[in-house]
């Protein structure tokens, strides 16, 4: 009887928090609980219907287009089909930079109603080549004092080539340039130069315009709220609400239409402003900045060394093993070049899409005698039946300069990691899950299957967690602006969790349970569930939910925990 | 609705979709809302229900007239699909069984006749177990709430909330 009550009773709660409650996707325990939960249906049928939030019409729009229903002018049937593809405006521009492609590109990603606007905007950069601006970021507290923090030149294409150099504030000296062969970092401090892959490049400069465009294109609202003057040009102020996190406002050149300049939403007495001065567009960077050179007295350190070979048999003799996998590139791509990484004997294929050459894929393979472990940032799938890592943003990966960061945007590197008869595969690549899941299919033979948050319901804890809707979307405010970041790891929301039921009056020192005693059973990318393993711990399992936002940057929380039996 | 824009409708034109989805998802999501009462399933099904009606108008050759009725019936299929499923697990009573006049809600003057069908069992529930119930499902209190407001338990406020739901359902089985 106790239970019952108490079942309906969160029933109701869910219902009036307006979430599907878990019970809509399990089988009732009984008819008779059943009978109760439809008769609070019925009864709340009294109310009014909660509508959809802002933006609901353009997210469904916006879905149907990615879905299908929409057609998607000039694409053919086999690539939608089959690849059905997130096609971002660099990689069609790096294909074929045609007006019409561009076009019909544009009108499938356009959100409802912004369409005007974003259109101006994607049709003004269509023309342009590349760009060089200064960009000047600075901090405005809540009393409105403004204080600069850095100066960049900036220097970028449409091919993703970039040069940035910071001409002012804690980076002075600092360049960062990727010429599409190879990327490096200059330290005029250390007179170091830093080289790297020039894929995979989680790297993102601040206030990147097509970067800006693309998040203005996928807003889910855009409302022009004034004018405004910046450095002599006429400008219309615009406030974007995006898909996540706080709204925030760009001025665009009543002119070329172009964003000048770039202001965060105020969180925690603090906002970020960015803008452009002195912007000329060109037809490409100057090649005196896209070649690599050595200053005097400077030390190369090379992040990534690998040794080119002409055949996988070459690589194999140097790596000690022959790997058993096709040899035939994936339809649509071609293989680049094989490499070895002498010091950790990996053997490295690279793949290119034949159409264009935006779409990269860098497959590393290595023998492995230890655990497969994943990243407590990843999603739990399979290859096969094998369990493989998945990560959706990659921000870090070995010997390449991390992304992110308080200007940092989301990028669309993913990478797969799995390990089969003592050998270790992992592919990094910019295609999306979807295109993935086919390029595995024909390079192995073998289904990549990323769980569906929400299709299967997990098992419920025994003991639920309250938790309050309200602090948590604060928490993901904080977390959007860069403060707590660990609330984006479910491990470590966990071993927190544990450790204030261990010491429940505060942690001194270490925590009482570690990071390493606890794994992932799975992970949805949702829903999430961690266990314990500690004597010690009075907790054996630990449920955790992404509550506000069901993405990798979506914070977790604790929704429930099995005591230790 | 005219050959020429079904047939874009057809091919998928976006502004045809546009357009039929402007002037239909106020009915159909709360259609769908009355069934599950809660906005993240009603959104949820509501988007389902285009991705699959337009799906079935881009393979079907008939013309279909009433796009309303047409896509209050695939959302009755999309729930009747998730009741299946769900029934494959257990047993219970699904969404849809439980409502056997669900077509009752096509209609306003039935929705009208329903709701007086619940306020005149909620009268006949003790002063309590009908205050809680207001409190609790129809102004959405939490049971923390409600035991403030009525100055009991919280579990003594759980305890009145089932029977009188237990009371509420067989008074309802009766009338219906």
């Amino acid at each position: 009887m106790r239970k019952k009550e108490k079942i309906l009773s969160e029933y109701i709660d869910s219902l009036n928090a307006e979430i599907k409650p878990a019970r809509h996707g399990k089988p009732a325990e009984s008819a008779e609980l059943e009978e109760l939960m439809d008769t609070v249906r019925k009864v709340r049928s009294l109310r009014e219907p909660a509508m959809p939030g802002d933006g609901f019409e353009s997210r469904v729009i916006s879905g149907l287009s990615k879905t299908g229903p929409i057609h998607k002018k000039g694409a053919s049937s086999k690539s939608s089909a089959k690849y059905a593809r997130k096609r971002v405006w660099q990689k069609s521009l790096a294909a074929v930079a045609t007006i019409a492609l561009i076009a019909v590109l544009a009108y499938f990603i356009l959100p409802f109603g912004n369409s005007n606007i974003v259109h101006a905007m994607e049709r003004s950069f269509d023309a342009v080549k590349a760009y060089h601006g200064i960009l000047e970021i600075a901090t405005i507290d809540g009393q409105g004092q403004e204080t600069i923090q850095m100066v960049l030149d900036v220097w970028a294409d449409k091919e993703g080539r970039y040069h940035v150099a910071h001409i002012e504030g804690t980076y002075d000296g600092l360049i960062t340039a990727n010429n599409g062969r190879t990327k490096w970092q200059k330290r005029a401090e250390e007179k170091s130069l830093n080289v790297f892959p020039a894929f995979p490049d989680p790297y993102r400069f601040a206030f990147e315009l097509g970067k800006e465009i693309e998040l203005a294109a996928n807003a889910i609202e855009i409302r022009e709220v004034g004018e405004d003057t910046i450095a002599g040009r006429q400008t219309t102020v615009l406030e974007v609400t995006p898909q996540g996190g706080l709204s925030y406002r760009i001025w665009v050149d009543k002119e070329t239409k172009l964003p000048l300049r770039k202001q965060s939403g105020m969180f925690n007495a603090i906002q970020y402003r960015m803008t452009y001065k002195d912007v000329e567009f060109a037809d490409a960077i100057p090649d005196e900045l896209m070649s690599l050179s050595v200053p005097d007295g400077f030390t190369v350190v090379d992040e990534n060394p690998v040794q080119l070979v002409s055949s996988i048999e070459e690589a194999g003799a140097i790596a000690g093993f022959l790997p058993a996998i096709s040899l035939e590139a994936p339809e649509g791509f071609e293989i680049e070049r094989i490499a070895v990484e002498t010091e950790t004997k990996t053997i490295k294929m690279y793949f290119i899409s034949s159409s264009d050459g935006y779409e990269k894929a860098v497959l590393s393979l290595r023998r492995t005698n230890s655990g497969f472990e994943p990243d407590a940032m990843a999603v739990l799938g399979k290859i096969g039946d094998v369990d493989t890592e998945i990560i959706l943003n990659v921000q870090d990966d070995l010997g390449t300069i991390p992304g992110g960061g308080v200007y940092g945007g989301s990028n669309d590197i993913c990478s797969v990691r799995w390990q089969h008869d003592a050998y270790e595969y992992k592919l990094v690549a910019n295609i999306s899950p979807e295109g993935l899941t086919v390029f595995i299919k024909d390079l192995f033979g073998k289904e990549l299957t990323i769980p569906a948050a929400y299709e299967e319901p997990q098992e419920g804890p025994m003991i639920k967690v309250p938790y309050d809707i309200e602090v948590e979307k604060n928490t993901q405010k904080s977390v959007d602006s860069g403060s707590s970041p660990w609330r984006l790891d479910p491990v470590y929301v966990a071993q927190v969790f544990v450790s204030l039921e261990m010491s429940p009056g505060g942690i001194e020192g270490d925590y009482p349970i570690d990071y390493d005693d606890l794994s992932i059973l799975s992970n949805d990318g949702v829903n999430a569930i961690i266990e314990v393993n500690d004597p010690e711990s009075p907790i054996s399992r630990v449920y955790l939910e992404r509550l506000v936002r069901q993405d990798d940057t979506g914070i977790w929380t604790v929704v429930g925990y099995d005591p230790a039996p | 609705m005219e050959e020429k824009e079904f047939a874009k409708l057809q091919e998928g034109d976006r502004e045809s979709v546009e357009k039929l989805f402007a002037s239909t998802w106020k009915d159909i999501y709360r259609f769908i809302y009355y069934k599950v009462q809660n906005r993240e399933e009603a959104e949820d099904i509501t988007q389902e229900t285009y991705v699959r009606a337009l799906d079935h108008i881009r393979r079907s050759d008939k013309k279909i007239e009433k796009h309303v009725d047409f896509l209050k019936t695939v959302s009755l299929n999309i729930l009747r699909d998730r009741w299946r499923k769900r029934s494959r697990r257990g047993t219970m009573v699904g969404i849809e069984s439980i409502d056997p006049t669900e077509t009752a809600v096509e209609d306003s003057s039935d929705i009208v006749s329903q709701r007086e069908l619940i306020r005149n069992a909620l009268d006949r529930l003790s002063e309590e177990q009908r205050k809680v119930i207001e409190l609790r499902i129809i102004k959405g209190y939490s049971t923390a709430e409600t035991a403030k407001i009525m100055n009991k338990k919280e579990g003594t406020i759980r305890v009145l909330q089932y029977r009188g739901l237990k009371a509420l359902a067989e008074l309802l089985k009766n009338s219906v």
